[in-house]
């Protein structure tokens, strides 16, 4: 029912480099793809880093395949539009629909290419932050670098809820399938009201009690945080210095390259 | 409707961030004031923002074949109101994009205007409308979910077609990604009215304490439903 990549976080064997690292590879990786003019820059950093989470983080590759399938959906139909909306030159293809005429164009057609690809080198790189960084950490480095308290205590606090939540969903979505509380369309919208309504309720009650669990427990409004110190090495500072350094000069060298 | 990470190009990733970030931060000036003054709300909004992810994280039974999700912003905009519920959806746009691959970190700002802003308040100001009307409560519940999911799915293709004008302007760009998301949004929203009208049902039913704690509705309007209940 769910991929949760979190559970990949904590076991990969990228685990134990220091957090700030991964998050500046991933991050420097999404800027760099984000804004170069080509697709040459973003597949590069597609590539690369799909292979630094296959061969140095370790995650499956049955399971990373069917991960990049999610986005495709949102970037084909949204491709297509552009491509079809865009731009002038020669028409490549044309087609009647609903009286009007509808023509890719090469303008279009670059475009939308460069939108699928920026979309996987960026997909790319934040499946590389989600599978490598435990969000344990990414709180820590926020709290670092000043993100008001109360964000991260209500962010530390839903994350904890998250699980519980998609685990009693489950269950009870579970009980309703074997009950063929999804045999019809009338049916399976009743199930999942019902569904929400249970689960906001007890996610309420479940919030109450903690209230009361962390006010006995002298609850101040601070959750305190064990940050453990991973130092990342110099020798892997200098390689991810230079592998960003590599693709920003492969983003400006390739800015002109036309592909027609 | 997320947007994809690495979809939308400079300047308008960093022109969405802008636009949020203001409204947000106004949210967690009032989120703190609201905690100050009473320490149980935190616990209470963390639970509610684990129930929003959850809920967008389930399938919707959908009509048409789609695969689609609920956005739950309705839901939090009547409880909370929208600022708040801005600083909720921020959060929880940072675990769907980390843990489902939907959305993304550049796109986070875009996607905070839709869903976190602009769906919220045009949800909160239709109930509170609704309510003054004196309309049913589940009908205004309906109408606030259904109308924010649609100004959602609006803004959203507003975004997309700014970034991406058509050789014609923008207007026809704009109308090529509303028609093409309409398929499955249009229905969506109205499935996610019914569905949140009919938790609205439930929780009145077994809890309406909650509801009364958080001036969603008045103690006559529950006295009313429980009465045409039994």
């Amino acid at each position: 029912m769910h991929d949760i990549l979190d559970d990949y976080a904590h076991s990969n064997a990228l685990r134990e480099t220091s957090p700030h690292l991964k998050l500046l590879l991933g991050i420097g990786c999404i800027l760099i793809s984000v804004s170069s003019t080509t697709p040459v820059a973003p597949l590069f950093v597609a590539l690369t880093l799909s292979l630094a989470i296959l061969v140095l983080a370790k995650i499956p590759g049955r399971i990373y395949s069917r991960l990049l399938l999610v986005p495709l959906s949102f970037a084909l139909i949204s491709a297509v539009v552009v491509a079809f909306m865009h731009g002038a030159g020669q028409p490549l293809y044309s087609m009647q629909l609903f009286g009007t005429t509808f023509s890719l164009r090469e303008d279009g057609a670059e475009l939308a290419i460069l939108l699928i690809s920026r979309t996987f080198g960026g997909m790319c790189s934040l499946f590389f932050i989600a599978l490598t960084t435990p969000m344990i950490e990414i709180f820590a480095t926020l709290k670092s670098l000043h993100i008001p308290e109360s964000v991260i205590e209500l962010s530390m606090m839903i994350y904890r809820y998250i699980f519980v939540f998609l685990d009693q969903a489950s269950r009870i979505h579970c009980a309703q399938v074997m009950r063929l509380g999804d045999a019809r369309a009338r049916s399976s919208l009743t199930s999942f009201a019902m569904l929400s309504s249970v689960l906001f309720l007890r996610s309420w009650e479940q919030g109450e009690r903690l209230i009361v669990a962390m006010d006995s427990r002298c609850y101040d409004g601070k959750l305190g945080l064990m940050e453990e110190e991973n130092r990342a090495a110099p020798r892997q500072i200098i390689a991810v210095a230079l592998y960003l350094i590599a693709t920003a000069t492969i983003s400006v060298l390739s800015r002109d390259i036309s592909l027609m | 409707m997320h947007i994809m990470e690495g979809f939308l190009p400079h300047p308008w990733w960093e022109i969405w961030f802008g636009l949020s970030l203001p409204v947000v931060a106004y949210g967690v000036y009032r989120m703190n004031k609201m905690i100050k003054d009473s320490r149980e709300t935190l616990p209470l909004l963390a639970v509610a923002g684990a129930f929003v992810f959850v809920l967008s994280s389930l399938k919707l039974p959908s009509v048409t074949g789609s695969c689609s999700h609920p956005t739950g912003t309705g839901m939090g905009a009547i409880l909370f109101g929208p600022w708040i519920t801005s600083v909720l959806a921020v959060i929880v746009l940072v675990y769907q994009a980390v843990f489902l691959a939907h959305g993304g970190l550049t796109t986070l700002g875009a996607n905070t205007f839709s869903m976190g802003i602009a769906g919220p308040t045009v949800g909160y100001l239709v109930y509170k409308a609704a309510t003054k009307a004196r309309l049913h409560l589940y009908l205004s519940v309906f109408l606030a979910a259904t109308l924010a999911d649609w100004a959602t799915y609006l803004v959203t293709s507003i975004q997309l077609a700014l970034a991406f004008p058509s050789a014609t302007g923008t207007i026809t760009s704009f109308e090529a990604f509303a028609a093409v998301f309409a398929i499955t949004q249009i229905p969506l929203a109205i499935v996610e009215g019914v569905v949140t009208a009919l938790m609205f049902k439930y929780i009145v039913a077994l809890r309406s304490d909650v509801l009364l704690r958080m001036n969603v509705v008045t103690q006559s309007t529950i006295k009313r439903l429980k009465e045409a209940m039994s």
